[in-house]
């Protein structure tokens, strides 16, 4: 399960912001610089940001996350069509959006970002919509396994061959995502009734600082990226 | 069947949950489980369906030990009630639901069909066989629950708070079925906090006391005297209360009993 | 009257039948007022309809007349000036987070943020909120991963924490062990004293010693209301299980109204 891992590095300590506008550079970088060399040195680049940040752990989630491009890539353009460059160009950009999302992904405490956001001003529904869905997938998570564990106590069997036990999660999964939606009413009524939407500006409670850092980062990656793409038209 | 729960410890990570535990239960027996919130109750009754596994110790549920075991295996001995129905009930119609644990223990269709018939005619839910669980206001949530269960005919019944959020009717209700497997030889143990269920329901009570079993004794002998449910924290139950207040002969707890108690003695009016 | 209903109904979206049906009830300023009856009496929708939530949330349609701290809640107007003002709890705690509280003092904080106040403020009630709920020492947990009777705590402390004129609980000790559940209901009259408190539960035994008044409903319709001495003595309310334990073994033992409702109205009453 993808979710925030505690830690202290850079990107945990930044302003939500920046290490989002990272993320966002990374995707235009990677587009945007002279291939095969530009690409290729942002994916090393980017498959150590895990380890560098303190979050090492998800680098083999990333790579396996990765790695079926790879193979299809080569697959299609190196040994069908000939053309290796091109699988390795694609797929190293690939490859860096995907480091670079998991760690960005990880490094951020969600509440923390709602934070930013709120202090921003940005409206109730559009923060409450982000924020819903990053605790969906851990809420799921763990009501898929609560569920799970009930039905293995009434003798469903889980084990044995993958065929086998994606067969005995297939009923499962329709009624979980019915039984969480006939929440929401209840849910709604929770926020209703707790001021959510309320038309006097929510207090922010503890806006992660801005510092002069962040800013300068964010506008120093603004301007790498502006560069790239002055360069890659100019050339 | 019979449960033996052998000096058994847990922990979650470093958090001491239950630190030596014993007791059995035999066929026939109806026991409660009390205790605060947080005193290791739920996690207890997981370890008996396997769910978790013991550190130390050993849990058995007759010549079965858990360790080992999965709960797919325990499930052709035990059935299990989870505190929260939304944590169970996955199915679009009560009776999938309820039909669920029988097909999968490997029942033809056709006579899980009549267990079916049977157990929502128990809980009093016949009328709603195709009825979405959801649709059902959350008490009656639970009686599906209890179906479900029913319907894996268990020889060890484990329920946690099988009456949380039912009025007094209900109560009874399951307090009667609880019994009724009881005497057909099922042994039964309950997570409940409320000393009323315990009086209508069950022949004996563990209290549980940070992670230890510190109570183990009859039901009539806690809900009697005044002084030992205060100790537990507990207030004694209405009918026990009046059979003590009037002096009724014999000392019933349950409310019918001493309903008829106080009829045979005051006569009607 | 902080609560006036006039022949209210209330269908659901897709009900044939009423939930409740035309039920005229007042709830006052000052008291803890009791709503019970058998499951599915119509409790829960009383609170929600209080509340404005049905239909505004829930959908259906309502009849009659509903006047909540002055204004009727279904209306867009009554609901901008109720917004704050009045405190829900259902019974299903892990339903209620606010799904936007990382930890439980922001989960605790989320309403009095959402209204604006200022810090100062809210860091004080939070505070208060917290301790007399006795959820303080949970105060950096994930509230995701709470028990059912912590989580109960801390969804009540969010409740109480935006300072409410009108408190709509239902059922609001179902997670909490005895001792917890006793702690909560008395916690209610002192609420009452700067609020109107509205309770649906089922458990008469526990909520006869702070209800000052009590509405029994059977299946929508009203049974019964009124003081709740005389009306848990009543036959009506008896019949329908709207009673306390001892006043219900009384009354299966076949004697005759009123019922004496405790032990000690059963004593005098049966030993000379």
């Amino acid at each position: 399960m993808i979710r925030y891992i505690q830690g202290n590095g850079i990107l945990h300590r930044a302003h939500p912001f920046t290490p989002f506008t990272l993320a966002g550079a990374v995707v235009v970088l990677a587009f945007a610089l002279p291939a095969p060399i530009g690409p290729l040195v942002l994916c090393s680049l980017m498959i150590l940001l895990p380890v560098i940040e303190g979050v090492g752990v998800i680098v083999r989630t990333a790579g396996l996350l990765a790695l079926p491009f790879w193979i299809f890539l080569f697959g299609i353009h190196g040994w069908l069509g000939g053309d290796p460059l091109t699988a390795l160009k694609v797929a190293a950009r690939l490859t860096s959006l995907i480091f670079v999302f998991l760690t960005v992904v990880v490094s951020v405490h969600p509440g923390r970002f709602v934070d930013a956001l709120v202090a921003r001003g940005v409206p109730f529904s559009l923060v409450y919509l982000l924020s819903a869905t990053l605790q969906a997938v851990p809420r799921l998570g763990r009501r898929a396994e609560t569920i799970l564990d009930a039905q293995r106590c009434r003798g469903l069997r889980v084990r044995g061959s993958p065929l086998r036990r994606a067969r005995a999660l297939v009923p499962l999964a329709l009624p979980l995502v019915l039984g969480s939606l006939a929440e929401v009413d209840e849910r709604s009524v929770a926020l209703e009734v707790r001021g959510a939407g309320s038309t006097a500006r929510p207090t922010p409670l503890d806006p992660p600082p801005d510092t002069p850092y962040d800013r300068i980062a964010r506008w120093g990656l603004a301007a790498l990226v502006a560069l790239a793409l002055v360069l890659r038209i100019a050339l | 069947m019979t449960l033996r729960v052998d000096d058994v410890s847990f922990a979650y990570g470093t958090n001491s949950v239950l630190r030596g535990v014993s007791f059995a239960a035999e066929p026939g027996e109806a026991v409660a489980l009390l205790g605060r919130n947080g005193a290791g109750k739920t996690t207890l009754t997981k370890l008996i369906v396997a769910l978790l596994h013991p550190d130390a110790g050993e849990v058995w549920v007759g010549d079965w030990n858990t360790t080992g075991r999965t709960p797919e295996d325990m499930a052709t001995r035990v059935a299990y009630v989870f505190q929260h129905t939304e944590q169970q009930l996955f199915a679009r119609t009560v009776a999938e639901e309820v039909i669920f644990a029988p097909r999968q223990l490997g029942v033809s269709r056709r006579d899980a069909e009549g267990i079916v018939e049977e157990v929502l005619g128990l809980v009093g839910l016949a009328l709603h066989r195709e009825t979405h669980p959801y649709d059902l206001p959350p008490a009656e949530r639970k009686l599906v629950s209890l179906a479900a269960a029913l319907a894996q005919r268990p020889q060890l019944l484990v329920l946690d708070e099988p009456t949380q959020g039912l009025d007094r009717s209900h109560v009874l209700r399951v307090c009667e079925i609880l019994r009724a497997q009881a005497r057909k030889g099922v042994t039964v143990l309950a997570v409940t906090h409320d000393l009323t269920v315990v009086a209508e329901g069950f022949t004996r009570a563990l209290v549980l006391d940070d992670g230890r079993v510190v109570v183990d004794e009859d039901v009539v002998r806690i809900v009697a005297s005044e002084g030992r449910a205060a100790e537990l924290g507990l207030s004694v139950p209405a009918g026990p209360a009046l059979s003590r207040a009037l002096d009724l002969p014999g000392f019933p707890i349950r409310m019918v009993e001493v309903a008829r108690a106080m009829r045979s003695r005051f006569g009607v009016g | 009257m902080t609560v006036n209903f006039e022949k209210v109904s209330f269908w659901y979206p897709g009900a044939a039948s009423a939930a409740i049906h035309e039920v005229s009830a007042e709830m006052l300023a000052g008291e803890v007022t009791l709503v019970t009856g058998p499951l599915g009496a119509g409790g829960s929708t009383t609170l929600l309809v209080a509340a404005g939530l049905a239909p505004q949330v829930t959908g259906g349609r309502r009849e009659g007349a509903v006047s909540t701290l002055g204004v009727d809640p279904s209306t867009r107007r009554g609901r901008a000036m109720l917004r704050g003002r009045v405190g829900v709890l259902l019974p299903t705690p892990h339903t209620q987070l606010s799904g936007m509280a990382f930890s439980v003092h922001r989960e605790v904080a989320f309403a009095p943020a959402n209204l604006g106040w200022d810090r100062a403020r809210i860091d004080d009630t939070v505070e208060r909120a917290m301790q007399l709920m006795g959820v303080s020492h949970l105060a950096d947990r994930d509230p995701t991963t709470l028990s059912g009777g912590e989580l109960q705590r801390v969804v009540m402390a969010g409740v109480v924490a935006m300072e409410p004129e009108l408190f709509l609980l239902d059922e609001p000790a179902m997670e909490l062990d005895p001792q917890g559940a006793e702690a909560l209901y008395e916690l209610l009259p002192i609420l009452a004293e700067s609020a109107t408190v509205l309770l649906a539960s089922t458990d008469v035994d526990r909520a006869l010693a702070i209800a000052s008044r009590v509405i029994v409903l059977d299946r929508g319709r009203l049974v019964a209301r009124g003081d709740p001495e005389e009306v848990f003595a009543s036959e009506l309310a008896a019949a329908k299980g709207a009673t306390t334990s001892i006043a219900h073994i009384v009354r299966e033992a076949g004697c005759a109204e009123p019922y004496p409702i405790t032990l000690e109205a059963a004593r005098t009453r049966f030993l000379p």
